[in-house]
């Protein structure tokens, strides 16, 4: 890459070749005014105001489409150009309404500070404004089209940032607006409600629905606390409260410029009325406030009550996924060391955290590669890309950006789902049961493990093999040759119910390639969700799709902090840095640096958890920042389980289900509520800190268990982030750079194979098949539980915000046409569902992307009604049925009274 | 009476053929035009999933050019010139004449879909001023009785049809 020089306004320059004059400038603190130029959309060249003057020949470029030239001669604000960019201006403000008095972008308005820069006073031209109607029925976005200024940047992002597509210019000249299909309102648009166009909108055409008018007093950078991307922040303050979200500034975060409907809209839960301002006790049946001290001290009191009588194993500690790296540290270090039992875990176990530690345990402990496929960005370097049973249209929005802007750049998607999902489409071959109605009884079980199994064996036949990588890492792969060449191919063609063409295709575009594969809940939560994930690793090794960039395994972290949790060892078998319990040298690592004893034994899991109180043997349980009583499945099972307990202490923000039955409340901070880290699925740990203080008595649950873990005895426990994070750094090295609280990578950086460490083999595992089931006729169908964008997990916050809550999406379940034809059913009738486990009723809607004897349900809507159909069955169990489908039974209901 | 239903056939064949090829847009939309008289809503859809393009940039091109129409056009499409040249001419009072004789405003389309009168900026036939096109067929040095015998030929030839 050649360096040309050239000189802007008397300064000499250099800059590569190729980059355009006003990123050049840029690159050296010369500002150049700009209303359509963004650093992550291409160039545009719409506005002009970018207009630069060439010195030699005294031609004017617009500075962002023109490439630097060497010994180019440049001024930014000679007095030619000056008069050129007020003439651009003074035509813009002469179609601009002359609202700016009450315009709530204020301050924020690009066109109004390159105006005020410009000096530009009355406007002497005729003044036609071009009204255009305003649209806000959705709850989200504001547009005011007669303030657009047909910069482009909304489109522009909406097709090449985000891929939805929703929007694009009609018409042309003076009555050219950005427009969706037949200028439809955007909730009845292919919009995903993203917010992205907002943020980027220079003019307030485009703004979000808050209640908050004018420009917030600060902003503060952040990591958003809902899903595993780990996006960052930018947190608009006013009076102590959130007010407002946009993407951060920073340049190399996950999200850019992107964020999702939640990231972007869902904040306003952080004020809801819902929220935990005060300590509260339980006092004959009812919960009444207190003070810190007492609650506390109640707590303590009666945990080493219990444990005395019962011994440690009676109490439980089930910490939070979504709580920050050093809380979950502290929690998981009271409950082993003061309390001395490993019962300890965290929500994560219902998204896929089992899963993580399937890979992690098959990863080599040499540490000289990794499973996982690291950061999002390497998906550009991808050769293909295989997802399996994940919807990150709705789960991880903006990884989804990343698969569809790889796509439409060439590469090659690979989807296997049982609905079409976003992805189907962008996707270069759709794997999907056909639909023969015998198998539908069959394939929601065994579809993903004999579509492995079958593509194993013909890409080993297709000489997809990478023998060298093989035969240095690997061994058993004779064994698991030979499982393959006797497999049964029709057999596996004919339970996964699959379509020859389909699977060539999708053989032609794997071959010869590094494979980088995407799992999700469809794969992972069900019932031979293990079984596939081992053959995944098994075609991963067999093709040696680990430690190249951008191959291996991106496993969908759907929790902001589920990766975070799990390293910080807030599980029952392992310690922080995924140390082993059972391992009586990993135990000593950390009990040299608590200088207490660590029990022995693996502790009880989340379910085993509930299923120990209801037997009696468990008889407390200290929950932060969980809401079990929404989230598990059988919630009377649940209820009755919870309340056989002698104690339940609460540590939570917002006051849910599971708040509502505890007998001490202790209220907690939010995410911009406190400082802490995140580490996101991409393994990079994230730091952030307060934007605003809690409301009301709330403390951030780092302080709270420092608070406890003096009332039980142990003064000493550092609770502060610094200190914790030296305490965990003397263990887990690489978590020493999160000191430095600068956005460090914890990914195992070192991607490529170092083959000098050649020591253990890791070991294919042997290939299984599924075995049959039949089904009664009692429940014909089979239910597909997932999520909508609009929620997160159980929806205990996202249900808080007013926005979301208002939006039109019920969360109505889907039904194939050809069903609800032979149902009489049309939109929005009311269906009653039953399940082995219970029932629900919900309204309807006709879908063609779901197959007959297939309906989807979303999660989450309805305070998670979905779980009523479901039992709780441990994960990753070979009877198990999994959590994302069951057999169900339709019927139709009488319609609801008319209720919100 | 021109029937409001979409041929979806014809539109699947039309389509097929100009698949796969991004730049392929405007010749597959001019063919839907001329093959089924105009460009249905509900055919975008389907035209961008074929095209790998999104719905609303199908939809940017369409609203785009003048040349495109969304809503059924009559079977006689008359432009009638109001260029410059033509202008001088007496364009505009040949323009009332046939406004008058088909009584239908500029923009609007007869009610039995025979046929829709639109105007253009220039037809660039400025030495047959005062002009104007029916379909693809160039009419110049036009006046009110030329108009109305021209009219009367294709009310004549339609009537066949």
């Amino acid at each position: 890459m050649e360096t040309i020089s050239l000189t802007i306004n008397g300064n000499k320059i250099s800059c590569p070749e190729g980059q355009s004059i006003l990123e050049a400038a840029e690159a050296h603190d010369i500002k150049i005014p700009k209303l359509c130029y963004h650093h992550s959309l291409k160039p545009f060249g719409a506005c002009r105001l970018c207009l630069v003057e060439d010195e030699k020949t005294g031609k004017l470029y617009a500075s962002c489409v023109t490439p630097a030239a060497p010994d180019m001669v440049i001024h930014t604000h000679s007095p030619q150009i000056i008069k050129h960019r007020r003439n651009i201006v003074l035509l813009m403000m002469a179609e601009h309404p002359e609202s700016c008095i009450v315009c709530n972008k204020g301050n924020r308005c690009h066109l109004r500070l390159i105006a005020a820069e410009l000096g530009i006073g009355e406007n002497a031209l005729y003044p036609m404004p071009n009204f255009a109607p305003l649209e806000q029925a959705n709850p989200f976005i504001t547009r005011d089209l007669s303030k657009c200024i047909l910069c482009g940047k909304c489109i522009r992002a909406d097709h090449e940032l985000v891929c939805a597509g929703a929007i694009d210019y009609n018409s042309r000249g003076f009555n050219s607006r950005p427009v969706t299909l037949h200028e439809l309102p955007l909730e009845q648009s292919s919009c995903t409600f993203c917010g992205t166009c907002v943020s980027i909108c220079p003019t307030g055409a485009l703004s979000a629905k808050v209640d908050f008018v004018g420009t917030p007093e600060k902003e503060s950078t952040s990591i958003c606390g809902f899903c595993g991307v780990g996006c960052s922040l930018d947190l608009g303050v006013a009076g102590n409260k959130v007010v407002d979200v946009n993407p951060s500034h920073l340049k190399n975060s996950v999200n850019d410029a992107t964020l999702c409907v939640r990231g972007h809209f869902a904040h306003d839960f952080l004020n809801s009325e819902k929220r935990l301002t005060h300590p509260l006790i339980r006092h004959e049946d009812e919960l009444v406030p207190t003070t810190w001290d007492d609650a506390l001290e109640s707590a303590a009191t009666r945990i080493l009550e219990i444990k005395k009588q019962h011994g440690p194993d009676s109490i439980g500690f089930l910490g939070s996924s979504k709580c920050s790296n050093e809380e979950n540290y502290l929690f998981q270090k009271i409950a082993r060391t003061l309390i001395q039992t490993n019962n300890v875990d965290n929500g994560g176990y219902t998204s896929g955290r089992l899963f993580l530690d399937l890979v992690d345990q098959r990863t080599d402990k040499a540490g000289r590669f990794n499973f996982f496929a690291g950061p999002l960005a390497g998906i550009e370097q991808a050769e293909v890309v295989f997802v399996l049973g994940a919807e990150p249209a709705h789960t991880a929005p903006v990884f989804d950006y990343y698969l569809k802007r790889s796509a439409r750049k060439g590469l090659p998607l690979i989807v296997a789902s049982h609905r079409e999902t976003d992805l189907a489409r962008d996707a270069a071959s759709w794997i999907h049961p056909h639909g023969s109605s015998a198998a539908a009884h069959r394939t929601i079980d065994t579809f993903y493990l004999e579509l492995i199994n079958l593509i194993s064996a013909r890409l080993l036949t297709g000489e997809a093999v990478d023998s060298s990588f093989i035969s240095r890492f690997t061994s058993g792969f004779e064994h698991y040759k030979e499982d393959l060449l006797s497999l049964d191919q029709e057999a596996c063609m004919t339970k996964a119910d699959l379509n020859s063409e389909t699977i060539s295709k999708a053989i032609d575009l794997l071959a010869g390639k590094k494979i980088t594969f995407v799992v999700g809940d469809g794969l992972m939560l069900q019932r031979y969700g293990k079984e596939a994930m081992e053959a995944l690793l098994n075609l991963a090794l067999m093709t040696g799709s680990i430690g190249y960039n951008g191959a291996g395994f991106h496993v969908m972290s759907k929790e902001n902090n589920l990766v975070g949790a799990w390293d910080m060892g807030t599980v029952p078998e392992t310690l922080p840095g995924r140390l082993m319990i059972d391992s009586e040298n990993d135990r000593r690592r950390w009990e040299e640096i608590w200088e207490a004893e660590i029990p022995k034994s693996r502790g009880l899991d989340l379910i085993q958890m509930v299923k120990s109180a209801e037997e009696g043997r468990l008889k407390a349980l200290y929950i932060m920042g969980e809401n079990p009583l929404r989230s598990l499945p059988q919630p009377d099972f649940i209820l009755n389980s919870l309340k056989s307990l002698e104690l339940i202490v609460a540590q939570d923000i917002l006051c849910g289900e599971t708040v509502e039955i505890a007998d001490l409340v202790l209220p907690a901070a939010a995410f911009s509520e406190k400082a802490g880290s995140f580490t996101n699925m991409e393994g990079k740990i994230q730091c952030f800190s307060a934007a605003v203080p809690p409301p009301g008595q709330a403390k951030s649950d780092l302080e709270i268990l420092g608070l406890l873990a003096e009332k039980l005895g142990a003064p000493g426990y550092k609770s502060n982030n610094e200190e914790i994070r030296k305490e965990i750094s003397s263990t887990i090295t690489s978590f020493s750079d999160a000191a430095a609280c600068k956005h460090p990578i914890w990914i195992r950086e070192e991607t490529q194979t170092d083959e000098s460490l050649v020591e253990e083999q890791i070991r294919f595992s042997p290939v299984t098949s599924s075995q049959d089931t039949e089904r009664g006729d009692q429940y014909p169908f089979i239910a597909l539980f997932g999520s909508l964008r609009f929620h997160l997990g159980s929806g205990t916050r996202t249900e808080q915000s007013a926005r979301i809550s208002d939006c039109d999406v019920k969360g109505e379940i889907e039904v194939s046409p050809t069903d609800a034809e032979k149902m009489s059913l049309v939109d929005s009738d009311r269906i009653r569902i039953r399940s082995a486990a219970g029932e629900i009723e919900r309204d309807i809607r006709v879908n063609r992307t779901i197959e007959a004897g297939y309906i989807y349900i979303p999660t989450a809507f309805n305070s998670n009604d979905a779980r009523n159909l479901l039992r709780l069955e441990p994960l990753l169990e070979n009877d198990s049925s999994g959590w994302n489908s069951c057999p169900v039974s339709i019927e139709k209901a009488e319609t609801a009274a008319v209720d919100k | 009476m021109k029937s409001t239903e979409i041929d979806w056939e014809k539109l699947a064949d039309i389509i097929e053929t100009h698949t796969q090829k991004k730049w392929g847009l405007i010749p597959l939309l001019q063919k839907v035009q001329e093959r089924i008289g105009y460009i249905p809503p509900e055919s975008i859809e389907a035209i961008a999933a074929a095209l790998g393009l999104y719905p609303s940039q199908v939809q940017g091109v369409i609203t785009f050019y003048a040349g495109f129409s969304t809503e059924p056009r009559g079977k006689c499409v008359l432009k009638v010139c109001r260029g410059t040249a033509c202008h001088v001419k007496g364009g505009k009072s040949i323009l009332r004449v046939i406004q008058k004789d088909l009584d239908l405003e500029e923009g609007e389309t007869s009610p039995d879909y025979q046929f829709t009168l639109e105007t253009a900026a220039c037809l660039g036939a400025c030495f047959l001023a005062p002009a104007m096109m029916v379909d693809r067929e160039y009419y110049g040095k036009l006046n009110p009785t030329k108009v109305g015998s021209v009219i009367g030929e294709y009310r004549k030839q339609k009537g066949e049809d």
